[in-house]
């Protein structure tokens, strides 16, 4: 049997990953808007314990699947399917893509030839697998992060990275490395495109009403950090914890990586919505979160570089001009909000 | 109009982020030990970009090429200027105030904002494009997929008074290769 799934296209931000590229993709071809889902929430989360070296995390609140974390105020979600070993894996996800549904797996980039790892360091990262061909014995896969891919691979090629251990061997081999791939892929679950919102003043009033509730919550909650109390409770926290020796490297660069995504496409989210609900001022608001982002890619090479002599003092004042900025931001939304 | 004047970046350069083919491993731009390739850059000396003069740092392996921002102060020949102009890239792209230290002691925020310097990654600040690699190097390989790119951003110097020291952001993913003043209209630096 041969079948590539149509409708399949490439998504990237710039400040993101693999992991909004492939639900922006698998959202837009089921005919749902990508940015007004994805961008729609601006979180803060944080659990240190729930930190996972791959390139695609996002801190899920318990019992919350990844897709409803990433897009708390609609009605999505995800299944991570975890098949008994590379037969099964092969099996479940051919018979999506056969059904015509495209999905994620995860693979580790060491075996993917159009990766800049092949052969070389081992990464957790995720593509949409949406064709096949069983002669030919080649897989339809598309990798929207640069050097962005979009053709086909051999099912070797795809198996041997979503059946790999992804194994820590040297000293390249950096934050998204140590996990097993599992042969695990990514289903959604998703509401018919009628039922998404239209990105209207209402639409901005809802949204901004549970992204300010969500900052306004308590500290801590489901064994981590939430909200802005929370966010300044961490900073304080990783800044006695690097004061004190202690490596915090891997986790503060995982946790930075997603809140800098998910801060990036939520200023993308009030751009757009400023454009389309013709509220100038919300585009102001935008900007300033885009600042908000652009601290996080700061905090993100600072983490890195804390393995190599960056002091507290610096990571704190990084933490200082960022949590001035998101008080700023988070009262001028507020504003925003009382004038709708 | 006097001349736009070229600063020597070399004594505060602490990061090297330009290899040859031959010694991949001798450098590390970002965190993850990528670099521009040497043969696809200028050699060391005056350019042009924009029409801009600039310096351009010397390559060679292990030797810095570039100032990764940490909040240096650089001194400068103080003098009325227009504009700062930087060839620079950023670990994603950031923002952060440089601030201006004029020689009456007034002290300005100005923004410095860098572009992405990973490969297919468009300018986000309207930066130009000063040099775009095919190709990028990577400790033990290149990828002759994709190459990164070095932008062309400028900074205002809106006070008109005489300026004598720019102090960088503590954002260490901005990396600046070259920096050059752009004389105020009818002014001498001095």
């Amino acid at each position: 049997m041969r079948t590539v799934v149509d409708g399949v296209r490439s998504w990237r931000h710039d400040l993101g990953g693999c992991l909004h590229s492939c639900f922006a993709t698998l959202l837009d071809f089921h005919g749902l808007p990508a940015l007004p889902i994805l961008g729609a929430a601006w979180t803060f989360r944080h659990r240190p314990d729930g930190v996972r070296r791959e390139e695609y995390y996002y801190p899920c609140p318990p019992e919350t699947s990844l897709l409803r974390a990433l897009a708390p105020h609609h009605e999505v979600a995800s299944t991570w399917h975890e098949p008994a070993g590379a037969e099964a894996g092969w099996a479940e996800v051919r018979a999506s893509v056969a059904a015509g549904i495209p999905v994620a797996v995860a693979v580790d980039n060491y075996h993917l030839p159009f990766r800049p790892a092949y052969h070389d360091v081992h990464s957790n990262h995720l593509v949409v697998v949406h064709g096949f061909d069983d002669e030919a014995g080649t897989v339809r896969v598309l990798d929207a992060v640069p050097p962005a891919f979009h053709g086909d691979i051999t099912l070797a090629e795809l198996t041997a990275s979503r059946d790999s251990g992804n194994e820590v061997v040297h000293d390249r081999d950096m934050f998204f490395t140590g996990v097993r791939i599992d042969n695990r892929w990514l289903s959604v679950e998703l509401p018919a495109p009628d039922a998404v919102p239209a990105l209207d003043r209402a639409e901005v009033a809802r949204v901004l009403d549970l992204n300010l509730r969500h900052f306004a919550e308590p500290a801590t909650g489901d064994g981590g950090y939430t909200g802005l109390a929370g966010m300044r409770e961490f900073f304080d926290d990783t800044v006695k914890r690097l004061s004190a020796g202690e490596d915090i490297r891997d986790e503060l660069f995982v946790a930075a990586g997603a809140v800098l995504v998910g801060t990036a496409v939520h200023a993308d989210w009030l751009a757009e919505a400023a454009r389309t609900a013709g509220l100038p001022s919300l585009a102001e608001r935008a900007r300033e979160v885009e600042r908000i982002a652009h601290h996080w890619s700061a905090v993100r090479i600072m983490a890195a570089l804390t393995s190599t002599g960056l002091s507290a003092p610096r990571l704190a004042g990084r933490f200082d001009a960022l949590l001035n900025d998101q008080e700023r931001a988070l009262l001028a939304l507020d504003r925003e909000r009382a004038q709708l | 109009m006097s001349s736009p004047l070229a600063v020597d970046l070399d004594p505060y350069a602490d990061n090297t982020g330009i290899t040859t083919a031959d010694r991949k491993d001798a450098g590390g731009f970002n965190i993850w030990g990528n670099t521009y390739p040497a043969d696809q850059l200028p050699a060391a000396g005056p350019v042009r970009v924009d029409d801009i003069p600039f310096r351009f740092p010397p390559a060679a392996p292990g030797r810095p090429d570039n100032v990764r921002c940490a909040g240096q102060l650089i001194e400068v020949p103080a003098g009325r200027y227009d504009w700062i102009q930087l060839l620079a890239a950023a670990e994603r792209r950031t923002e952060d105030p440089l601030w201006l230290h004029y020689a009456d002691g007034g002290v300005d925020p100005e923004w410095l904002r860098v572009s992405d310097f990973w490969p297919e990654t468009a300018a986000h600040f309207g930066e130009t494009a000063a040099y775009r690699c095919t190709h990028l190097h990577y400790p033990r390989h290149v990828d002759r997929k994709f190459g990164p790119s070095i932008w062309r951003q400028r900074v205002p110097v809106p006070r008109d008074a005489a300026l004598r020291a720019v102090r960088l952001p503590d954002n260490p993913a901005i990396h600046i290769f070259a920096m050059t003043l752009v004389p105020a209209a009818g002014q001498e630096h001095r």
